[in-house]
């Protein structure tokens, strides 16, 4: 049970290949077989290694000692895996066809299961680099998976800009290991207790590192190829893509400010304002959105932001790791039931939905629970982060009510959603994909279980104490009141008469050249900080 | 070779990719990054007269063998994103008949 850390990665892209090589019909089954061994590893293998999680276990690929490659495993490595292995089963069950199997795309999909769970693993700085690229070049395959014009054009942007943030990442790591001869991450910790504060070229790591990972993040200048990549890729990549894989970059935000923890760079306030920045900027283009996916797609940017307030506005990591999960689990609801939808009605344009309560009454359900959690509904999961992150900024008025504002601009983004659901049913084509509503039943359950169970599985799962939450009060229940309140009329009076300001944010999108121009300039900002501290 | 002259190739790169408003072009930026980033780390652990870090039994003054391995696997994904960009960049000018960044993302979509 030991080598379990090696197998998370090696059985998924193992049986890729097999598949890729077969191209059999039963593709699928494979791909779902492999899927039940992994998951009986992880959870024979975290059962096992429970009561060491606060160190964490660290295995050495190669039986080599200190100088081989470390996988290491604690609570933070141990509670992703377990959500990627979990929204690897939607993905599949949600792909699922009896009679048609696509083995190339089954291919990439498992290969880049085994390469995240890799990325969650690893302990080492360059391995940690070849993970982040290859999530990269696979991630670009699979938007440009359709080969239409526009997935090609997110993909070709998504991944120049990608290899430029990590490229970006790497640089930091030259740097590491020029001061500290070594790029073992926990071995480059335990150098740095002795270091002198203010160590200029760990520093200059440090913000190259940050800076590389902001864009894996989609942080505030430098997410333009999210809603690109995220908007015309496959309904299923796109759960997949913005529920998990730019939770990568926040892994590694977290796991980076901890190794360079005893250096003390003081970058929270910093963090902070990009964090409202990417939250703002995401409510604001969310509003404004008549593409379906797109406006996930921003929703997503908005979530991104309050994770990032969330971890730095706490002791901990715990409430940004809490809105990791319930992120994954909702928005990866709302993209398979948007995916439904789209295949359906055979149009994005939300405007020209309407009607769903009546066409598809088991999909709106399932829709309006997704809208109820992301928007932070007591009961729900997405309460229960949200008010872990706003109970943090209480003593500071003005971020508590910036942070309020972007609940609010969220909130008028699903109101505008939620309009589909009325009015005449317009054209629309059967849906006969059973198998497709099975992931959104699923989902649908755990939003509810995680609202309802807070305090028990946060302690089970997480080992962190969230009974300050209480969702059955009735302060909870006035607060969601208000801000859906403030979020209607916000829709009702700006948003719906679609004025010319609206109509030009919504044609708003930032070219090649300037995103990387931000991106050199948010570097430029960073080590100005660095500097100045 | 200096490592601030490696730095000034990174640079290079990064001032390519935030002017030039060809997608062949944006390709190369990132490969002169990479290539800047390659000389510096070879740099590293490169020193006048050091030996190859091959042991035959005595171990004399050799160059650190870490950084020209873990260069070999950054060339190798160098290479694969250079050739998966430029595919799409064929495909990009099949369907637009232009490889201006411009001119591809003012478009709306083309099946």
């Amino acid at each position: 049970m030991e080598h379990a850390p090696i197998l998370f990665i090696l059985i998924p892209v193992i049986t890729a290949i097999i598949i890729y090589v077969l191209r059999s019909r039963w593709s699928h089954y494979l791909a779902f077989f492999a899927q039940i061994i992994v998951t009986v590893l992880a959870v024979i293998y975290y059962v096992d290694i429970a009561p060491h999680f606060v160190s964490g276990v660290i295995y050495f690929i190669g039986d080599w000692d200190v100088i081989g490659i470390p996988l290491m495993n604690d609570r933070l490595s141990a509670v992703l895996v377990s959500l990627t292995i979990f929204v690897w089963w939607m993905v599949l069950i949600y792909k699922f066809r009896p009679k048609e199997a696509e083995p190339t795309f089954l291919f990439f999909l498992l290969f880049l299961e085994g390469v995240f769970l890799g990325l969650l693993q690893t302990s080492d700085l360059f391995n940690l680099f070849v993970f982040m690229e290859l999530t990269t070049i696979i991630v670009t395959i699979l938007v440009a998976f359709k080969k239409m014009g526009s997935s090609i054009r997110a993909g070709v942007y998504y991944l120049l800009l990608n290899t430029a943030g990590v490229l970006m990442f790497l640089i930091g790591v030259v740097l590491l290991y020029y001061t500290f001869g070594t790029i073992n991450m926990l071995e480059i910790r335990n150098g740095m207790e002795g270091l002198a504060p203010g160590h200029t070229v760990v520093g200059l790591a440090y913000v190259l590192m940050m800076a590389g990972i902001s864009v894996k993040a989609a942080l505030f200048p430098v997410f333009a190829w999210l809603p690109r990549a995220h908007g015309v890729a496959q309904s299923a990549v796109s759960a997949l893509l913005s529920g998990l894989i730019v939770k990568g970059g926040i892994y590694l935000f977290i796991r980076l400010n901890g190794m360079f923890s005893p250096a003390d760079f003081d970058y929270m306030d910093f963090f902070f304002f990009v964090g409202l920045a990417t939250a703002l900027t995401g409510s604001l283009f969310a509003m404004m959105q008549k593409n379906i996916k797109v406006l996930l797609a921003y929703s997503t940017l908005t979530q991104v932001g309050l994770i990032i307030i969330g971890l730095v506005s706490l002791d901990d990591y715990s409430a940004g790791l809490l809105h990791v999960v319930h992120h994954a689990l909702f928005k990866g609801l709302l993209f398979f039931a948007a995916g439904i939808i789209v295949s359906v009605y055979r149009t994005k344009d939300i405007t020209k939905i309407s009607g769903l309560m009546r066409s598809m009454p088991i999909v709106s359900i399932f829709m309006i629970i997704g809208m109820l959690a992301i928007t932070g509904a007591p009961f729900m999961n997405g309460y229960i982060s949200k008010a872990l992150i706003t109970d943090a900024l209480y003593d500071d008025p003005l971020r508590y009510y910036a942070v309020f504002l972007v609940n609010v601009g969220s909130a008028a983004a699903f109101v505008k959603l939620s309009m589909i659901f009325f009015g005449p049913k317009t054209l629309s084509y059967p849906h006969k994909n059973y198998a497709q509503i099975v992931p959104l039943a699923v989902i649908s359950l755990a939003c509810f279980v995680f609202g309802i169970f807070h305090e028990s599985l946060g302690e089970i799962l997480f080992g962190f104490d969230v009974s300050a939450v209480d969702p059955f009060t009735f302060t909870a229940l006035a607060t969601y009141i208000v801000t859906i309140a403030f979020g209607f009329l916000l829709y009702h009076h700006l948003i719906r008469p679609d004025r010319k300001g609206v109509r030009r944010l919504r044609r708003f999108t930032v070219t090649f050249e300037t995103a990387n121009y931000l991106f050199v300039i948010y570097v430029a900002v960073l080590t100005g900080f660095f500097l100045l501290l | 070779m200096n490592p601030i002259l490696t730095f000034i190739v990174v640079l290079i790169g990064f001032y390519g990719l935030a002017t030039s408003k060809n997608i062949i072009k944006s390709v190369f930026c990132v490969t002169i990054i990479e290539s800047g980033i390659i000389l510096l780390f070879l740099n590293l652990g490169n020193f006048q007269g050091g030996g190859i870090p091959i042991l035959n039994g005595e171990a004399d003054a050799i160059v650190d063998p870490l950084p020209q391995a873990l260069m070999i696997t950054t060339i190798v994904i160098g290479s694969t994103v250079t050739a998966l960009s430029l595919m799409l960049c064929i495909k990009l000018f099949h369907r637009y008949g232009s490889i201006e960044w411009a001119q591809i993302l003012r478009r709306e979509d083309v099946e």
